[in-house]
């Protein structure tokens, strides 16, 4: 053990010290994860509360889709977006491949799945009567849709916490598409991949593993006061204006 | 859409050719998704089944935790291996360092998690009534754990696909662990990374395309099981 506990001890002091690498890479992180879900959930939500709603012809072939989409693996996202924003690609006017601007695009592009197929889930998990009943005494597709979200919300907010975390921890796609340059498109994950397999400065990549984790538990956290605060559903109709 | 549609018609006869490099990638992907998962399996199950079944102190404490381990990052799992793995430290005995074996056990320690915590999860969503009434019709404990897991089947099948599928798709601990090294113990998915990094793009998309056909493979396993598992039929045996 006393290999493990020196890179330990030689970690400690690197976070503590407030080490300037550390601090931008776990903004860069915090970043990425916050605009990346962003988007998704500004793209997924509609689509995701159109899937649970829906009573369209194709909607379990789209469910089914999405569900599926959630298993894409992130290096492939990584080769095909990187295929488009390389300067003779499709994109490539856009300038944005090997920086954080393709790295936004190719997270949020993995963050989708998980609000398109989650939120759907959620809405079905609803007990049966609800949305019916909603739809009975009138309710229009906006009203339904907010009591949908409303009702939903937890399990939301659960897909956003898991593309949270996706984005934390992800690696193959911000590395392909942002080229894992240090102090710019870097970011913790990707870093400890870098300093053991590049450059070799374990203590480093132990100091930016602990950041890690800890914003992953932050994370955790959150979702489990969450899970643990909602016993049941609540019914709460607001009467129509 | 120029680039795309010329790097996907250079990498498609890659695919055709029987590429040597590229069959023994997939053979070792193959190999490190099927192994990882049947060793987390069988550290696994017990650990599932007695969360779910257990009536010990400190059992919601380990579900938590179960469930909590399923967040963990690869790259954190690969670290904390490749630092007990590297000279001088606590299993350098072992030599496993950027080995195929390193990556094996990597890819279990992810997997695990997979079958802990959703087996548990499935044998809590049976029907309320079916273990208390077998426990109650004299059932030991042998038998309990036999008709959990035949019941909550799908669930663990469920379990065990996921396993299968993130250890197709994962990088993060076998880079760290494995080193990456070409033709040694590249999977799929790294030897996609080391493709796009070399800039060999037709290289990392045949590889690619050969990837999304396993996965698609096993999320047809998963469509056909859902298909299936429609209710779950009590049968107790006499």
């Amino acid at each position: 053990m006393g290999y493990l506990w020196d890179q330990l001890r030689t970690a400690i002091p690197l976070i503590a010290s407030g080490n300037q690498y550390i601090f931008t890479l776990t903004w860069v992180t915090i970043k990425l994860a916050v605009v990346s879900t962003t988007i998704a959930l500004v793209i997924g939500l509609p689509i995701g509360l159109a899937l649970g709603l829906g009573r369209f012809r194709g909607r379990r072939a789209l469910h089914i889709l999405a569900n599926a989409s959630l298993a894409l693996p992130p290096v492939l996202v990584g080769v095909f977006v990187l295929l488009l924003l390389l300067p003779a690609g499709a994109f490539g006017s856009l300038r944005i491949e090997f920086n954080l601007g393709g790295v936004y695009v190719a997270q949020t592009i993995l963050a989708l799945p998980y609000i398109v197929a989650l939120t759907p889930a959620a809405i079905q998990g609803l007990p049966p009567g609800l949305l019916a009943q909603a739809r009975v005494l009138g309710a229009g597709r906006r009203q339904l849709s907010l009591l949908a979200l409303r009702e939903a919300k937890i399990g939301v907010i659960a897909a956003v916490i898991a593309a949270l975390g996706a984005a934390l921890s992800e690696v193959g796609a911000v590395i392909i598409v942002g080229g894992n340059i240090a102090n710019y498109d870097q970011t913790l994950a990707s870093a400890v991949v870098a300093q053991v397999t590049d450059v070799g400065n374990y203590p480093d990549a132990v100091a930016i593993g602990i950041v890690l984790l800890a914003l992953i538990l932050v994370l955790m956290g959150v979702l489990t006061v969450l899970q643990q605060r909602t016993s049941g559903i609540h019914m709460r109709f607001r009467t129509a204006p | 859409m120029r680039l795309l549609w010329e790097e996907l018609r250079a990498a498609v006869p890659l695919i055709f050719h029987g590429n040597p490099y590229l069959l023994s990638i997939i053979w070792f992907t193959i190999q490190v998704a099927v192994i990882a998962t049947v060793c987390a399996a069988v550290i696994g199950l017990p650990i599932g089944l007695a969360i779910g079944l257990g009536r010990f102190r400190g059992r919601r404490v380990l579900q938590l935790l179960a469930n909590a381990s399923l967040g963990l990052p690869p790259v954190i799992v690969g670290l904390f291996l490749f630092e007990l793995f590297v000279p001088h430290s606590l299993l350098a005995s072992l030599r496993l360092q950027e080995t195929r074996k390193a990556v094996f056990v990597a890819q279990t320690i992810l997997a695990l998690p997979y079958i802990v915590a959703l087996t548990a999860a499935a044998i809590q969503g049976l029907p309320p009534g079916l273990l208390d009434q077998a426990r109650a019709l004299g059932a030991g404990r042998r038998q309990l754990c036999t008709l959990a897991l035949r019941e909550a089947r799908i669930g663990v099948l469920a379990a065990v696909i996921a396993a299968l599928g993130s250890a197709l798709s994962e990088i993060g601990a076998i880079v760290i662990v494995g080193g990456n090294v070409y033709g040694l113990d590249q999977t799929l998915a790294s030897a996609a990374l080391y493709d796009a990094n070399a800039a060999h793009y037709a290289q990392a998309v045949a590889v690619g395309i050969v990837l999304i056909g396993l996965i698609l493979i096993l999320m047809g396993g998963v469509g056909a099981l859902q298909q299936s598992g429609g209710g779950i039929r009590l049968r107790f045996r006499s």
